[in-house]
């Protein structure tokens, strides 16, 4: 039976607008869905770099569920997120009412905080380690003061709390900016009005601002959430490459790294434990989400 | 002009995937063992780190190849030392590695397990006679047949010590320990009188160092790694007793050559492996030191001490093999590995080639003095390195011996720890 017109109009599709969208369609397609497909399948064999998989089922995922480097870095990566998103949501704000005021100078100020954000990570790295070592510029200091070396490089945990301090001091610059545009858009009468009623600065922050700019410090913990559990270049550069004393330091995708790449990496088992980074983040996203749902409710 | 549902999904499907199909297809067909042909086409050749400072080296070779051969010409890659196995191994992957090609034995391993390394036991077996036995032999691969790299230069580095923190510690400076016995007896020393301000090495102990001390670092047939024996618990508990007393630096653990090649500039380190291009480094870095660096053997309680191997492979899918074979043998051949190595601080693997006057005269500098030693000691020196330690083996031995020296498990367990995933990794790796 012919179709009416109508029907036919329906179950065709203009080619120009697919043809606009191919070239963004083939680079999503050959740069993020091929490599996130291949991953998926990879993890269930026991492909290694220069040797072709075989099919090898949920091994790879029972293995690691044994693999006391896999939970040692899930802690580290856990521990990274929990240190470092509180202190990323709060200080770039408290930057921002720092430097949001129109002062003579202050171009200067936003200009200096930014700065770590555009500086090399590698750079970043390399200036912190020289901090930090053992006969470093803080340890002079501190033995100057009569504190005594502290091995910021050589203990586990001072370590990865450097690591920390790092992401933070190079991420506040960032967030700050965002904060800024937040800000902003804070209507000033609702400032004024809190002043009239007797308001503080303190009360006028937490009452004002605060609930004014909870939505941009939502985004800024599920981005900063998501960065710090996939951290890798501050903790590799601090900690070299063996992921610190015993590999004690080692995050999710440090381990990601040294287990898949190289002539000898195992690529299947390195698939896997990509797919728990991807399913903890997306599960990290949805967190965060749910709760700023749950505020706004 | 419209077209189906049906039809437009057929069309995005295989626009995405027809590119894809080509990423991956490693094998193009190419490659034969036989290297009679005419000498011919055009061939890449990748080297390791070398252009920064040989640039003019490498382009008299290859145009003198090329004039020799015409109908031949030779593009010359070169890529950083930062991640060499990890370009490799995208290159191998991705069926785009050159075909010929500058790699280590550990890294030719697993190259010629996957049939990217081409047998010149098959291809090349006339040149065999050019080059030290043992260097070609050292281009085998265990539980394989054949030899898959031609032997290029060897290095063996000296050891650099602080003659004024020896002097210092109430040590004889011109008396350097030089074996294992000694070294911790003169580490323990120099921590003790300098309070633990002073370190006399700077790195945990490797595998090398496991070889040096005479700890058999696999069975007799080479199917599992055996470090864990009573000589390798005994080395591992003397480290231990360094680091205890600070005689090993306390950053030692995360240490890598650069980092504790800076504390030896600095004076913290008191003892530092290297090369006779680090002569140059601490003329002009530290002066200070330079006029009292001592420069003695690497330490060893086995006599031989330990050789660094370099070798070329040839691609086995490469589609000129005779060229290619050709030029592998060309860099490698006696001559222009002579001519290489007065360049830089390197050893021939030709034999006959340290006989050399370049490798046995004094002229009184101290350069001539480490290429002399060097080249001596590298007659009976041995790659300790087993050809199948991956890197993946070398982070378990590390992590393990970390765990050890800070006394979170005995030096037993930590050697029994390793071993258990070394082996582990040896029977994944197929």
């Amino acid at each position: 039976m012919a179709l009416s017109p109508v029907s036919r109009v329906r179950r065709q599709l203009p080619v120009s607008p697919w043809l606009f969208a191919a070239p963004g369609l083939l680079v999503v397609g050959a740069f993020v869905l091929y490599p996130f497909v291949s991953t998926v399948v990879n993890s269930f064999t026991d492909r290694r770099t220069l040797i072709p998989g075989r099919f090898v089922g949920l091994a790879n995922f029972r293995e690691l569920l044994h693999d006391e480097m896999f939970w040692i870095a899930l802690r580290n990566s856990v521990l990274y997120v929990l240190g470092v998103v509180p202190a990323l949501v709060v200080l770039p704000l408290l930057l921002a009412l720092l430097v949001q005021k129109n002062i003579p100078g202050i171009a200067f100020f936003r200009s200096a905080f930014y700065t770590p954000v555009v500086a090399s990570i590698v750079v970043v790295g390399l200036i912190w380690v020289w901090l930090l070592d053992e006969r470093g510029l803080v340890n002079s200091l501190l033995e100057t003061v009569g504190v005594g070396r502290v091995g910021f490089l050589s203990d586990q945990w001072l370590l990865l709390l450097s690591a920390m301090a790092v992401t933070v001091w190079k991420g506040l610059g960032y967030y700050m900016i965002i904060y800024l545009a937040a800000l902003a858009s804070v209507p000033r009468e609702l400032h004024e009005a809190a002043a009239v009623d007797g308001a503080g600065a303190v009360r006028r922050f937490l009452t004002v601002t605060v609930p004014a700019v909870r939505s941009t410090m939502v985004l800024v913990a599920a981005l900063a959430s998501v960065a710090a559990f996939k951290v890798f270049s501050e903790v590799y550069l601090l900690a070299g490459p063996t992921g610190g004393p015993a590999g004690e330091d080692t995050t999710l995708v440090m381990l990601v790294q040294r287990t898949g790449t190289g002539l000898t990496g195992r690529v299947g088992y390195a698939s896997a434990l990509s797919l728990v980074v991807f399913v903890v983040t997306v599960a990290l996203m949805l967190l965060v989400l749910r709760a700023d749902r749950r505020e706004d409710a | 002009m419209p077209m189906s549902r049906r039809a437009l999904a057929v069309a995005v499907v295989s626009a995405l995937v027809l590119p894809l199909s080509a990423c991956g297809s490693s094998d193009d067909g190419g490659g034969s063992t036989d290297a009679s042909g005419a000498i011919e086409g055009d061939i890449t050749f990748q080297t390791w780190n070398l252009r920064a400072n040989f640039k003019s080296y490498f382009d008299g070779l290859i145009a003198d190849f090329e004039k020799e051969h015409p109908g031949t010409h030779v593009k010359w890659i070169d890529q950083p030392a930062e991640g060499y196995p990890d370009k490799l191994s995208a290159d191998a992957a991705g069926g785009t590695l050159p075909d010929v090609v500058n790699v280590s034995p550990d890294l030719l391993a697993p190259l010629a397990k996957a049939g990217l390394a081409l047998d010149l036991d098959k291809a090349a077996a006339k040149y065999r006679s050019e080059y030290l036995d043992g260097a070609w032999t050292g281009q085998r691969i265990p539980g394989m047949t054949g030899t898959y790299a031609f032997p290029w230069y060897l290095n063996t580095g000296p050891l650099f010590y602080n003659k004024d923190l020896f002097r210092k510690a109430g040590l004889d400076p011109d008396s350097p320990p030089k074996t294992y016995d000694e070294l911790f007896t003169d580490a323990l020393q120099l921590a003790k009188k300098s309070d633990g301000e002073v370190a006399t090495l700077a790195n945990v102990p490797t595998i090398e160092d496991f070889g040096r001390y005479g700890v058999e670092l696999m069975n007799k047939q080479g199917t599992g790694f055996a470090f864990n024996e009573a000589r390798g618990v005994e080395l591992l508990t003397r480290y231990k007793e360094l680091y205890d007393a600070k005689a090993l630096d306390p950053q030692a653990l995360t240490a890598t050559p650069e980092s504790s090649g800076k504390k030896f500039l600095t004076g913290a380190v008191a003892m530092n492996p290297g090369s006779a291009l680090d002569l140059e480094n601490f003329k002009k870095q530290a002066p200070g030191l330079y006029k009292n660096i001592g420069i003695t053997d690497q330490i060893t309680s086995t006599g031989h001490v330990n050789m660094y191997v370099m070798g070329v492979m040839v691609n086995s899918r490469t589609k000129h093999t005779p060229a290619a074979v050709a030029f592998a043998h060309y860099v490698t051949d006696a001559q222009n590995q002579m001519s290489f190595a007065k360049k830089v601080a390197i050893f021939p693997s030709t034999a006959g080639s340290l006989d050399d006057p370049y490798f046995t005269k004094e002229d009184g500098t101290d350069e001539t003095r480490v290429r002399i030693a060097a080249a001596k000691s590298l007659k009976n020196a041995v790659n300790y390195t087993p050809v199948l330690f991956s890197d993946q083996m070398k982070t378990a031995l590390r992590n393990e011996v970390a765990k050890a020296l800070q006394g979170r498990q005995s030096p037993r367990a930590a050697l029994d720890n390793a071993v258990k995933a070394c082996d582990r990794l040896l029977t994944q790796q197929g």
